[in-house]
């Protein structure tokens, strides 16, 4: 484990390095907490529904714990959390849109969020004392994820028909854009692995890869030989476009917007 | 040892009942008369008021649940470090006015200071063996 950052001592270009970092990081879970939010009712069973009812208050809460890190940064996360639009949203791509299917939330199950638990395992390793902090238990509440996920995931793989083929196509369809963010190898993604916030690049793909590799085999995907998402908006440190608008009203409060507590 | 039963009682107006405005928990912890002078220990003290604070969601003490991971004391203030059974435990609100509700109601704690920790994580590994017992006899296995 690397010493401790001091933040105080990052220049500007390093500042808003991490706050890329957290915001990237912070948004990709408010958007998963949503897309899991979007099957409490219609998901396959009522347990599968308690399950991503209860993933998506871990994911909120994640978020939370994220987004106030950027008060080590003298940045307020009122405003960031209620007050933005869409395309300053740093969520990741696949997560723009309501999953189509079953069979696409368990893969954003296991892929979205295990692409995010990869970089949280970097993250918690880093030299961030708030991530050394808050993130350990934010990585043992995503075990139980990653077991419902893998659990569905065999599953759906091992029905055949529409199953597997819908797993398959979401699966194709979402990791070239999770390869892209988890290998971020940029200035500011650069940057941040030489203050040692996080692992290297090729680091963090082999870690991600080795996560889902078995997985994307059972839908005859060789996570291997998939080439990253080229399309990149450095400002955001994710693919272009943003996340769809109905979600991002739901994301900032709106309809509760007069009863704010914070 | 005498306690103190909250009040329990709608509001005139007939909006919420009186003391969800002074206790979030609805009045279910059993409060000890507060001290008439000021302890010996007063970190020690502070301890054994939390005792008293319970659980929003178990009935057990925050302490037996493992939640309180340090008390301090200066000049007056108690400082309570604590931490969550969740990340997003939809608790957290309740369970902090409690603390300082509580603890307020000492003449001799001039402020609650609240330090929200995660490290070392919350798991039920932190529950009490006298946490665990009042859980048996529950029936709830932890």
């Amino acid at each position: 484990m690397s010493d401790a950052l001091d933040v105080g001592s990052l220049d500007r270009t390093q500042r808003d390095a991490l706050r890329r970092l957290v915001l990237s990081l912070a948004d990709s879970k408010r958007l998963m907490g949503i897309r899991y939010s979007d099957w409490l009712l219609g998901s396959p069973s009522i347990e599968t529904g308690i399950a991503t009812s209860s993933m998506a208050q871990d994911e909120w809460g994640h978020a939370r714990l994220l987004y106030s890190m950027l008060k080590d940064l003298d940045i307020d996360p009122v405003p960031i959390e209620h007050d933005r639009a869409s395309e300053e949203y740093a969520s990741v791509a696949p997560l723009d849109e309501e999953m189509p299917d079953w069979a696409a939330l368990v893969a954003a199950i296991c892929l979205v969020d295990g692409a995010m638990t990869t970089m949280l395992e970097s993250f918690a390793e880093g030299s961030f004392e708030p991530a050394r902090g808050r993130v350990p238990k934010m990585l043992a509440e995503e075990e139980f994820h990653a077991s419902l996920g893998s659990a569905w995931f065999k599953r759906l793989a091992g029905a055949g028909g529409d199953a597997h083929r819908l797993l398959g196509e979401a699966t194709r369809a979402m990791i070239p854009d999770l390869l892209a963010w988890v290998g971020a190898d940029d200035g500011p993604a650069r940057a941040m692995v030489e203050a040692g916030v996080i692992g290297d690049a090729d680091g963090r793909v082999v870690a991600f890869r080795d996560r889902v590799r078995a997985l994307t085999a059972l839908v005859d995907v060789d996570v291997d030989a998939v080439v990253p998402s080229e399309d990149w908006d450095p400002a955001r440190a994710r693919s272009p476009g943003h996340p769809s608008e109905e979600a991002v009203e739901r994301a900032r409060g709106d309809r509760n917007r007069a009863l704010f507590v914070e | 040892m005498s306690v103190t039963v909250l009040p329990i009682a709608p509001r005139p107006d007939g909006g919420l009942a009186s003391h969800l405005s002074v206790h979030k928990s609805g009045g279910r912890d059993r409060w000890s008369e507060p001290l008439t002078a000021p302890p010996e220990d007063p970190v020690q003290a502070t301890w054994g008021l939390l005792q008293e604070v319970l659980d929003p969601e178990i009935p057990i003490s925050l302490p037996e649940l493992g939640l309180i991971y340090g008390v301090e004391w200066e000049g007056g203030v108690a400082r309570v470090r604590l931490t969550f059974t969740a990340t997003a435990c939809p608790c957290m609100e309740f369970i902090r006015e409690d603390i300082t509700d509580r603890l307020e109601a000492e003449s001799w704690i001039d402020a609650v200071e609240i330090i929200e920790v995660w490290d070392p994580p919350w798991t039920s590994e932190r529950i009490t063996p006298e946490g665990r017992a009042k859980l048996r006899r529950l029936g709830v296995s932890a």
